[in-house]
């Protein structure tokens, strides 16, 4: 599976000259906990809210501090058409719970562990069920032939 | 993904109890009429910069005025 097909939620973006104030905005806005920082579609790095609590709140920077200043950069980041596998490789390797999804250094979306974890546990359950039917149903098995 | 400037885009909730949002887009930024797009969302105002991923689908503004006709 590529990882572009494992992409589940739209992405949103900010410009890095917007503000730590404009990006807490807009993750509020929209729901979403992480946001590419893009200059045109490029990908130059990820603000996430944990970011906002570490770099902006428990430091005491201002919230109209650029969001360049405070971004996790550069931004971990997967080829679109990688095998599903390498993300999860990178998951593990750098301890991170989102990847940027960039085409030709353009970014295209955000593939997150969760999703994953979700479409994985899907995975299992679909191929499991005639198993655990068969555990809750065994009465409706045929009788044994008659000797 | 394709879009024009005024077709509305419709992303779909991730849980039963998320409600259906949607947005218009007001500029296009890739080429060809690819992403991203600066949208502005009808339950807010507000525009950010949107990179449409499967929970999104486009309606485009001749399907638009076609149904409203």
């Amino acid at each position: 599976m590529r990882t572009i097909d494992a992409i589940r939620r739209s992405g949103i973006g900010v410009g890095p000259e917007q503000t730590v104030r404009e990006a807490a905005q807009v993750m509020e806005r929209t729901g979403v906990g992480a946001l590419a920082v893009v200059d045109g579609a490029r990908l130059r790095g990820i603000l996430t809210d944990r970011d906002l609590l570490r770099r902006v709140l428990a430091t005491g920077t201002s919230p109209d501090a650029r969001v360049d200043d405070v971004m996790t950069s550069p931004a971990v980041s997967i080829e679109a058409d990688a095998d599903l596998h390498e993300a999860f490789a990178l998951f593990w390797t750098h301890g991170v719970r989102r990847l940027g999804v960039v085409r030709d250094g353009q970014f295209v979306g955000m593939v997150t562990v969760d999703d994953l974890l979700v479409d994985l546990a899907r995975d299992l359950v679909d191929p499991s069920r005639p198993i655990t039917a068969e555990i809750a149903h065994a009465h409706r098995d045929s009788a044994l032939p008659v000797a | 993904m394709h879009a024009h400037i005024g077709d509305r885009i419709v992303i779909n909730g991730h849980r039963v109890d998320e409600p259906v949002r949607d947005c218009e887009v007001i500029e296009v930024h890739g080429p060809d009429g690819g992403p991203p797009y600066l949208v502005r969302w009808s339950d807010s105002g507000h525009e950010t910069l949107f990179f449409p991923g499967s929970d999104a689908a486009i309606e485009h503004l001749e399907h638009l005025e076609h149904t409203r006709a």
